[in-house]
């Protein structure tokens, strides 16, 4: 490699055209971008990368070293030299930058590890559920409270004061027998149920009806609840009897309140649920609270395993002025509906679901089904 | 209820409507229709009656015979090839003809059996769709004419519907009731049975040896008795149209004297009771309390021994009957019986009912007792009895009929205007039709008022067997029921806000829920009511001691008085058994690993009482068995733990500032040193427990794995105290001044006490100056380096000024402060 010092200052002096003489910084320049454009693609690390580019531009570098030469040449060749300097500067840092780029992304790429098969499960947890029985009761109250429907709430456990005296339901009525209906011991306490006299007995509700009494006894009318909840009867278990059911129980009680009211009640209940061409009928039929008092059958012949032209799905009627009396409303001038929707019925009529003791197996691969 | 068209047709005539219509017709007027059944022959068209002449041996075959068979005028002699055995030559047997199509559309054609031509098919009844499985051809043994439309020989064909009826309508136990029901909704006359009988017809002198009085002890219970002697009666068959009726409604013909007593019963809705007179010992019936040890072998061949107070129908002797339900075996009507005691009785429902349901006996009669036969259509019923059974079994009354009681007359008004009928329909109907309907149902209007805006106030005599009906309102459902409640107009639904709230509890378990279903639980549903082995797993040892009988089970505060299964006889108190019973399913299902929760009622003991909470809780299993192509790092109690305090945040109650105790001892289905409890019902109103679920008790159980749960339960009137609106508090925006302090403390030190005594002295170092921000463990240590039974607990306070950035000096002066405090009482080090 020629010396920075074959030529004579003044050569130098006499032919200072730029590219007409050349000056022996040049040859040096020369070869250290070719030795940096071939060490700095090489480098495996950022350590090394720093180490190389102090070999070039670091206090003691190579391209520093020959920065600090401009100092002894002639004068006249100071612009020469400065401009062939700041040229491989430049071009050493561009071997510089891409070295780094290409570090900085192999290192991101490190970081990565690679690259992830997507079609693989995500093995955490599977999405909650909430239980049929739930959706169709929210599904109700959300229904009922767009008429105005709020919900109340009552205790499991009852007093037969509640689930039966205050629902003219009398003392030798077969619905009380034991039988029917699930008892606590006499000598039973409750510290948050109260009875209505020391010798009634506890039980456990056979319907939410006994929170309208509650409801009823706690304020004056207008009222209109729907009673979601948890009923009870002693019943044999098989494809449609549980010992324990639920229940969606509304009640109306207001000036004026008629049968027609009640009827475009539960028409609007099962259009919104069935849609508009669900046909709703009324029976008569008797119970101790309501007078008059219906069963209420439905067509809908588009839902899943319904066979016959008319399911009975609910029961209702017109409060029994004998229950108002019972809690101190003057029967003159209230009125008022009630109705009751067995839950499981209707969900397992919504979901073609054919035996009710799926809803309390609770196997995943029933829950999972409905979200 | 089965009901008997062709019984119907006695009362009312409902010829020309087909069943579906009698049927829609009931069940508008009340009446769930549960089946028809329709009896008897179908019209079969070419089918006649047809007389057997020759009868050989077919050539070609052994088991057939060819014969020539006379139909008459319907059709000449035919030639018939036949492979029925029980017939000879002159039987008279049903001919169907070519053309006839049998039941199944089997259409008879002329055919060649075996080379010989047959014209026609000679039948069996279940050929003609008469009755299933019987073989051999119908011999017609009351030899039919021969050439009779064979529709003409056989008994008439019925319909029987099935109906429930409902407890407000005894009246409809009869088929008198459900006849006027029917004639009412298609307008028609009812025909009242004919009765002829009058007590002027009866031999004047009462048979010295039989019957001669009454005597009623308990009359609150028995308050109408009647009996008739009959005498010289012919027990035997009843004639076909009696047994008719009475095998078409399900009850087997014994003889005329009980079908007679059937009928009338059916009829009426009023109990029969009938004695052979030579057997009933004395010459009184006393209708008494049974007293103690008395025995009775009733109808069904059962002795029974009745308990005091029973009321029975006795003679001079023993108890005869038990009143209202079932009589005695050896008092009752056999073959040789010539003299009757005809019983027609009124008894007090709640008597009959309390009986049948301490003896576990029920009849056809105590049914219609139980929910009230009308006194005032005895007399007519009896008369009706007598009537049947002298034409059916001859003999002649001997004396007058014995009557005790029946003192009251019945009466009663309902008076009702059109305008309160309206007014409760919601819609009008013409005044007219609704006096008319009323009529039909045999209301008599006695009286009608003007009134000035009302319409007329119509006064009508209630009907005694109507005891359902009492007030207006009642008769507004009468009127629907006969306008059609299927009529009832549509209309907008009208709903004026009442601006109310949803119970708290709404939205408790809505938030719970929310919660759990968002961390991927499935929402379960398992049953309240649990065995007792396994409510005894969750109950508090501390429960046993509360209660006053020491010597009762600790189960004893949760069972039902009369479960009906052996495994639900308890009130759950836990939720958490439930679910682990849904896990236990799963994994035998297949289904190993499984997130479930459940929000329901659960009754935890308190102050020797049970307090109905509401609760929800979650397990979380995780088995060795688990495969997954990327293992996540197990739940553990940290995981219920945070899961659990969303539970109570759900009730408004931050968990992470409450008190925790290990479960375990205390709170068994939790596993010891792996499960912690906060709350208590006592003073707060509600508990929370989460942790490891007993590693043994999943092993009994059979639940594979590793169980996680958390339970929270709160009193429902705990819910809903108004929460207080969260106000802003302001925060500062300089930078904080961190230091980390690690503390070593016994091994068996709880980490939150040791921070709550850091934070203390914390707090009392840095006064008013500034302020602590927060202090927080960031790790845990015991081992190398540290003392045996030591543990090291890493804090990181957090120090932060509200005005200025904190300088060095200032905070390290503190932090000395706060270690030189901690470390005074020597339980505490600070780890170099």
């Amino acid at each position: 490699m020629p010396g920075a010092n074959d030529e004579s200052p003044r050569t130098r002096k006499r032919f200072p055209a730029p590219g007409i003489h050349r000056l022996p910084m040049q040859d040096q320049l020369s070869a250290l971008l070719a030795k940096a454009a071939a060490e700095l693609p090489a480098l495996a690390s950022r350590p090394e990368f720093e180490a190389a580019k102090a070999r070039y531009v670091g206090p003691h570098g190579e391209l520093t070293a020959l920065m600090k030469q401009m100092g002894t040449l002639p004068k006249e060749q100071k612009p020469v030299a400065g401009k062939l300097i700041n040229e491989a500067k430049t071009q050493l840092q561009v071997h510089l930058d891409a070295a780094l780029l290409r570090l900085a992304a192999a290192e991101l790429a490190a970081r990565l590890g690679p690259a992830v098969d997507a079609t693989l499960p995500s093995p955490d947890a599977t999405p909650g559920t909430r239980h049929p029985l739930t959706l169709v009761r929210d599904e109700l109250a959300s229904i009922l409270r767009k008429a105005g429907f709020i919900i109340a709430d009552g205790p499991e456990v009852e007093t037969e004061y509640y689930c039966f005296d205050a629902l003219n339901t009398p003392a030798d009525h077969p619905a009380r027998d034991a039988q029917d209906t699930f008892y606590l011991p006499a000598d039973a306490r409750f510290g948050n149920v109260a009875k209505k006299s020391p010798d009634e007995k506890y039980l456990l509700r056979t319907h939410t009806s006994s929170v309208q009494i509650r409801t009823m006894l706690k304020g004056p009318p207008p009222i209109r609840i729907i009673a979601p909840g948890r009923v009870y009867r002693r019943d044999t278990v098989d494809a449609t009897h549980s010992a324990n059911f639920h229940q969606i129980e509304g009640l109306y009680v207001d000036k004026g309140v008629t049968v027609r009211d009640l009827k475009a009640l539960l028409d609007y209940i099962f259009a919104s649920l069935l849609g508009k061409d669900t046909k709703v009928r009324f029976r008569p039929h008797y119970f101790g609270y309501t007078e008059p008092s219906f069963e209420v059958d439905l067509s809908a012949r588009h839902l899943p395993k319904v066979n016959k032209e008319w399911v009975e799905i609910c029961g209702c009627g017109m409060v029994d002025p004998l229950v108002f009396e019972g809690v101190g409303y003057d029967a003159d001038v209230w009125s008022g509906y009630a109705f009751g929707i067995g839950l499981e019925r209707l969900a397992m009529m919504l979901y073609g679901i054919d035996d009710i003791r799926y809803f309390y197996q609770n196997d995943l691969r029933f829950l999972r089904q409905f979200s | 209820m089965k009901i008997s068209r062709n019984w119907l047709q006695t009362y009312v005539n409902l010829a020309g409507l087909s069943a579906e219509e009698i049927a829609r017709a009931i069940t508008f007027l009340g009446f769930e229709v549960e089946g028809i059944r329709e009896t008897g022959a179908p019209a079969l068209a070419q089918v006649f009656v047809g007389q057997v002449l020759t009868r050989d041996k077919h050539p070609n075959a052994d088991k057939l015979s060819v014969c020539l068979v006379d139909l008459g005028p319907a059709g000449g002699v035919k030639t018939i090839v036949c492979g029925a055995q029980n017939y000879q030559v002159g039987d008279r047997v049903p001919v169907a003809l070519p053309g006839a199509v049998l039941p199944g559309n089997f259409e008879i054609k002329p055919s060649k059996i075996r080379g010989q031509s047959s014209d026609g098919m000679m039948c069996s009844a279940q050929e003609l769709g008469l009755s299933e499985g019987a073989t051999g051809l119908l011999i017609l043994t009351d030899r039919p004419e021969v050439g009779l439309p064979v529709n003409d020989a056989l008994p008439p064909g019925d319909t029987v519907f099935d109906l429930e009826i409902t407890p407000n309508r005894p009246d409809c136990l009869g088929h008198l009731g459900v006849a006027r029901e029917l004639a009412a909704w298609f307008k028609k006359e009812l025909t009242y049975p004919a009765v002829h009988y009058v007590p002027e017809h009866a031999d004047p002198a009462p048979r010295p040896d039989l019957l001669r009085t009454l005597r009623v002890d308990a009359p609150a219970d028995c308050p109408l008795y009647t009996a008739t002697v009959l005498t010289g009666v012919k027990v035997g068959p009843s004639p076909d149209w009696l047994r008719q009726r009475l095998t078409a409604v399900g009850l087997r013909p014994i003889n005329n004297v009980v079908d007679v007593g059937n009928y009338i019963m059916l009829e009426y809705n009023q109990p029969v009771h009938a004695f052979d007179a030579r057997r009933l010992g004395g010459q009184t019936i006393i209708v008494r309390p049974a007293t103690e040890g008395e025995k009775i072998t009733t109808l069904d061949k059962v002795e029974r021994t009745l308990p005091a107070g029973t009321l029975v129908i006795a003679d001079a002797n023993r108890p005869v009957v038990i009143a209202g339900i079932m009589g005695g075996l050896d008092s009752g009507v056999s073959a040789d019986t010539t003299d009757l005691v005809l019983e027609v009785a009124n008894f007090r429902r709640q008597s009959v009912r309390a009986t049948s349901k301490r003896l576990g006996l029920a009849s056809d009669s105590s049914y219609r007792y139980e929910r009230g036969v009308d006194p005032h259509s005895l007399e007519e019923a009896m008369h009706g009895c007598i009537d049947l059974l002298l034409a059916t079994a001859g003999g002649k009354v001997a004396g007058p009929t014995l009557k005790v009681g029946g003192d009251v007359p019945w009466q009663r008004e309902i008076t009702v205007t059109p305008a309160f009928i309206n007014e409760r329909l919601g819609f009008t109907l013409p005044a007219d039709e609704m006096q008319a309907a009323l009529e039909r149902l045999e209301l008599e209007t006695v009286r009608t008022d003007p009134t000035p805006d009302r319409g007329p106030a119509w006064t009508f005599a209630i009907p005694s067997w109507r005891d359902d009906l009492d007030r207006p309102i009642d008769l507004v459902e009468e009127v629907l029921r006969l306008h059609g409640s299927d009529r009832i107009p549509a209309a907008p639904v009208v709903a004026p806000a009442l601006l109310a709230d949803d119970a708290p509890i709404v939205g408790f378990n809505r938030r719970a829920t929310d919660a759990l279903v968002g961390q991927g639980f499935s929402e379960c549903i398992t049953y309240t009511l649990r065995p007792e082995k396994e409510t005894a797993a969750w109950i508090p040892p501390a429960a046993e001691s509360k209660f006053q009988n020491p010597n009762s089970k600790i189960t004893a505060a949760f069972a039902l008085a009369n479960p009906f299964l052996e495994d639900q006889s308890h009130l759950r108190t836990s939720l958490v058994p439930g679910l682990l019973t849904a896990l236990q399913l799963n994994q035998a299902r297949g289904t190993a690993a499984a997130r479930l929760f459940e929000t329901g009622r659960i009754f935890v003991e308190r102050d020797s009482q049970l307090w109905e909470c509401a609760a929800v809780a979650f397990v979380i299993c995780e088995t060795e068995s688990d495969r997954a192509w990327l293992k996540r790092p197990a739940a553990d109690l940290f995981t219920a733990k945070r899961l659990t305090e969303s539970l109570a945040t759900a009730a408004g109650i931050d968990l992470g500032r409450q008190p925790l105790a290990p479960a375990g001892a205390t709170a068994p289905g939790w596993q010891a040193g792996h499960a912690a409890a906060a709350g208590e019902l006592q003073h707060r109103g509600w508990t929370a427990q989460f942790g490891l679920v007993d590693l043994a008790l999943l092993q009994s159980l059979g639940v594979a794995g590793r169980v996680h749960a958390g339970v929270f339960a709160i009193l429902p009137e705990m819910l809903g105290a108004a929460q207080a609106r969260h106000r802003y508090t302001d925060f500062s925006l300089l930078p904080a001044a961190l230091r980390d302090l690690a503390l070593v403390v016994d091994a068996a030190t709880p980490a939150g006490d040791v921070q709550k005594i850091l934070a203390k002295h914390a707090r009392a170092a840095v006064g008013s100056a500034f302020a602590l921000e927060s202090v927080s463990v960031f790790d845990v240590y015991a081992g190398k380096g540290l003392p045996e039974g030591k543990k090291s607990l890493a804090f990181s306070l957090i120090f932060r000024a509200p005005d200025r950035t904190l300088t060095d000096d200032e905070v390290n002066a503190v932090f000395t402060k706060i270690q030189t405090a901690i470390s005074a009482d020597g339980t505490i080090t600070v780890r170099a």
